[in-house]
């Protein structure tokens, strides 16, 4: 990937941990400190070791207008670090993946998501931590769907699981949608699936989750998270550093 | 001495000449001098008559240039110290103003008089208005005792037009505004309530009991769809700011028809707008199951269900309860759909499920009716041919934010009553038993076209004891209930208030607003057509509410009738999006993909169908799915897995295989 299409990445995961970096770029970690070391040159971001592990990096104001991404500028919250690269851990187990290449489908962001809101997010509003979108005619049965993608570090509670559930599979309209188009019936589901990446812990409740839904539960998968989704020292098991273990919060 | 007599008549006659002549050259002279203030004055006057404002507003307007009073002699005194210089600013802006009118300079003139003039003169525009209105009121003004009705006509045809002008301008009345008050219109007058110039009530209001009687064609539909958005909007602000629970609200149209539809659709139109996430209409879209009530209460809403004889019919009526009881609460559970209660009736079901844990009485129960269970049979087949699909399932009132039920009370009347008893049992189970605690206003539009099997008084009755808000309305006095008793019974305990529309006998409703003291004089006449300004006056008991100008109320018209008050509104239409183009069938839920998932058909088998809560896990899945409820219908198109793809491909591929519990 190019450097400049890195920035865009690293701009739509709120901030990436140099190791993940290299992977998106496909460069070596060394490499991949030396082009972060560039863009803090240019004024485009900013790095600093917010967690153990790799430094983090996030964008700038200079850089996200450079991306032309409207996107407030904040430092990745502190409480939400082993979310983000849980997150872009999906996101690159997910383009690895050759189906995902071969059918040009894309990942949006839940910064994306969060910015077509506008900040009109209700209280009653559960956003993904991504939506997948398979472009129509690509060859895979799935062409056209788009899959809402869950990761999940803590476990919640079930009744909260399946209300989160429930809501991403009955939402027809897209994110910043009139409020009336949120859910209408007899239109079709804005996500065919629910993809849901979870840690060891949290697997038993998003399985009973599942189960509660019944036939809808038909609709939500259900895996673990990809090596390395934890952060360095913590693993998955303790994952989640006691902040929010699905997108909870925006920043 | 005739002579001196009537040169003294005729003194007297040319002294009070004179002396009204000289009375109105010293006010000509005074409102000379006070130009500035006369001016303003007038000029109040003449918009206050126009527009058929109160006299408080032009009060309320003079108060509000306070500030700019303040800053005015702030600065005169900043520019020359001293309490005199400012005790004395009135009379130099007043010299100022003839000194600059005098040289040519009529705005700076105008600009100098000003800060004063303003205030001035609207405050004795309002007491000119005061005694004006006061004189009419009180039938002492005008030329003859008639001037006060054709005043009276003349202000409501004033304020009716000041009204309409306020709800035409865009913007300029919100649905709800701060305070949780939902707005209605614009007031056009008001009678023992606070006047302003929007309608609006408070959302507590809404969740008490209101009445709404209007004719066709007046515009209620109009109303109750404000009052019903309203409702919805601010409950659901409410709730997001958690200051209570989320609203639901439930419509009964009695009336059903092509006509009902239409309302249905406008009002699904006007809920999405008001932030309905989910708006269902029952039962031509969604569907609720009956089968999630309680056992007991099943039990009673089946046998109610079903018409019963007098007499020695009764004892049938009693074998019925006792087999229905026995087929619900049988040892493996309640029924979860109509074809399951129907096979219980079948000779021999009930022996083999209560064989192993049946009491004695249970077994010798079965054995002495059980020669009446083809009769049972027949009668709740019947009964459920009638009633159709629409309370077999899935779904319940959770499922979406508003419901509109749509009752064919007017062409299917046994039909329409069994359903207003089992929705109305329905609901009072979910405002008992639901899974979250809503806020509920219950809506229903002639409720006495299919009141018989269920008394409206006692609906009122349990949905005061269950916390839920009823809202009647019916098109005229007599529609509001059956008889004379109940329909008082009704309107004396509308807390919430009583909207009023057009209709040909709004007295017993109007007398509920009580009445108020006014001033009645009387005039003496002079010679036709002239009245003299001599009579007496005192004091007489007047209605709050003009039955005679409610039967001339225009379309979108109304009156609210609250606390022995009431207020005058044009109701503000809500203009609602145009319809949205159908949305691709769902397709009917089937069961899942083979080998997509180990283990996956057998959750699919025999759980609750999509989009029904986890409290409904009776209902059968595949007429579930078929029928579809409103929140889960989208859900339950993809639902149909069967449609949907092997997708394991590229998730192993990314993540692995899924794990084994």
């Amino acid at each position: 990937m190019r450097p400049g299409a890195g920035l865009v990445f690293v701009a739509e995961m709120y901030g990436v941990q140099l190791d993940q970096l290299a992977t998106v770029l496909g460069v070596s970690q060394r490499r991949a400190v030396a082009v972060a070391a560039r863009w803090r040159a240019a004024g485009h971001a900013q790095a600093a070791v917010l967690s153990p592990g790799p430094r983090w990096v996030w964008l700038t104001k200079a850089g996200l207008a450079t991306c032309g991404l409207p996107y407030s500028a904040v430092t990745p919250g502190l409480s939400r670090l082993a979310h983000l690269r849980a997150v872009t851990a999906v996101r690159l187990a997910l383009l690895a993946a050759p189906q995902f290449a071969a059918s040009a489908a894309y990942w949006r962001s839940e910064r994306r998501l969060r910015a077509r809101m506008g900040g009109r997010i209700g209280l009653r509003e559960h956003v993904p931590d991504g939506e997948v979108h398979w472009p129509d005619g690509a060859g895979f049965p799935w062409a056209g769907e788009c899959w809402a993608i869950e990761a999940e570090l803590t476990p919640k509670t079930s009744a909260r699981t399946v209300a989160i559930m429930r809501e991403l599979l009955s939402r027809t309209g897209d994110y910043g949608c009139l409020a009336a188009d949120v859910q209408v019936p007899g239109r079709p589901p804005r996500h065919s699936r629910a993809i849901y990446l979870c840690s060891p812990a949290a697997r038993p409740v998003v399985v009973r989750a599942r189960d509660a839904l019944g036939l809808l539960g038909s609709r939500v998968e259900i895996r673990l998270l990809p090596d390395g989704a934890g952060l360095a020292g913590a693993g998955l098991a303790g994952a989640g550093l006691g902040g929010p273990a699905s997108g909870e919060a925006a920043p | 001495m005739i002579g001196r007599r009537l040169s003294l008549v005729v003194a007297q006659a040319i002294l009070r000449v004179l002396a009204r002549v000289l009375g109105a050259v010293a006010l000509a002279a005074v409102a000379a001098a006070a130009a500035p203030v006369s001016l303003v004055a007038a000029g109040a006057l003449a918009a206050a008559w126009r527009q058929g404002w109160l006299p408080r507003r032009l009060f309320a307007a003079a108060a509000w240039c306070g500030p700019m009073v303040a800053v005015w002699l702030a600065w005169t005194a900043r520019a020359a110290p001293g309490w005199q210089v400012v005790a004395a600013a009135p009379y130099h802006a007043w010299l100022g103003f003839w000194h600059l009118a005098r040289a040519g300079s009529p705005l700076r003139a105008a600009a100098v008089a000003a800060p004063l003039a303003i205030p001035l003169g609207l405050a004795a525009g309002g007491l000119a208005w005061t005694y004006r209105t006061g004189l009419l009121r009180s039938g002492a003004g005008g030329l003859s005792p008639a001037a006060s009705v054709a005043f009276d006509q003349r202000q409501w045809r004033h304020q009716v037009r000041s009204a309409r002008a306020r709800i035409a301008a865009a913007g300029s009345v919100p649905l709800t505004t701060r305070g949780d008050l939902l707005v209605v219109g614009a007031v056009i007058r008001v009678v023992g309530h606070r006047g302003g110039p929007l309608a609006a009530v408070s959302y507590q209001r809404t969740r008490s009991h209101q009445v709404v009687v209007g004719t066709t064609g007046t515009g209620k539909t109009t109303l109750l769809l404000r009052l019903w958005t309203a409702f919805m909007a601010t409950g659901l602000r409410r709730h997001a700011a958690g200051l209570g629970a989320p609203p639901l609200l439930v419509v009964l149209d009695c009336k059903g028809g092509s006509d009902a539809r239409r309302v249905a659709d406008r009002f699904r139109r006007v809920l999405r707008q008001a932030g309905a996430r989910s708006t269902a209409v029952w039962p031509d879209e969604a569907s609720l199951s009956l089968w999630t009530l309680p056992s007991r209460q099943l039990t009673t809403t089946l046998v109610d269900l079903i018409e019963h004889g007098t007499g020695s019919a009764a004892y049938y009526a009693d074998v019925m309860e006792a087999l229905i009881a026995l087929a619900v609460e049988a040892p493996c559970g309640p029924p979860a759909s109509s074809r399951d209660l129907l096979i219980r009736l079948e000779p021999g079901w009930l022996s083999t499920a209560y064989a192993g844990s049946g009491t004695a009485a249970d077994h010798a129960l079965i054995r002495s009716a059980s020669r009446h269970l083809g009769d049972v049979a027949l009668r709740f087949r019947t009964l459920f041919r009638r009633l159709g699909a629409g309370l077999d399932g899935p779904g319940g009132f959770g499922d979406a934010d508003a419901w509109y039920c749509i009752l064919e009370g007017t062409d299917q009347i046994p039909v329409a009553e069994g359903q207003a008893r089992a929705l109305v049992d329905l609901l009072a189970s979910f405002a008992v038993r639901g899974p979250q605690r809503r806020e509920i206003l219950l809506a229903v539009d002639e409720f006495s076209a299919v009141s018989r099997r269920l008394p409206i008084w006692q609906l009122y009755e349990r949905a005061r004891s269950l916390g839920l808000a009823v809202q009647v309305s019916a098109q005229s006095w007599q529609g509001l209930a059956a008889s004379q008793d109940e329909r008082y019974r009704i309107a004396a305990s509308a807390e919430g208030g009583i909207w009023l529309l057009r209709t040909p006998h709004p007295e017993p409703l109007t007398g509920l607003a009580g009445t108020r003291k006014a001033v009645e004089t009387t005039r003496r006449l002079g010679r036709f057509p002239v009245w003299r300004h001599q009579g007496t006056s005192r004091l007489s008991e007047v209605p709050v509410v003009d039955a005679a100008l409610i039967r001339g109320l225009d379309v979108g018209q109304a009156a609210y009738i609250y606390r022995g008050g009431v207020t005058y509104v044009q109701v503000k239409r809500l203009v609602a999006a145009p319809a949205a183009v159908g949305g691709r069938p769902v397709p009917a839920a089937a069961g899942r993909a083979a080998g997509s998932r180990p283990g996956a058909e057998d959750r699919a088998a025999g759980e609750v169908a999509a989009g029904t809560s986890a409290t409904g896990a009776r209902a059968d899945a595949a007429a579930g799915a078929a029928a579809g409820s409103p929140a889960g219908s989208a859900a339950a198109g993809l639902g149909a897995a069967g449609a949907l793809p092997d997708v394991s491909p590229v998730l192993d591929a990314a993540f692995g295989p899924e794990p084994r519990a």
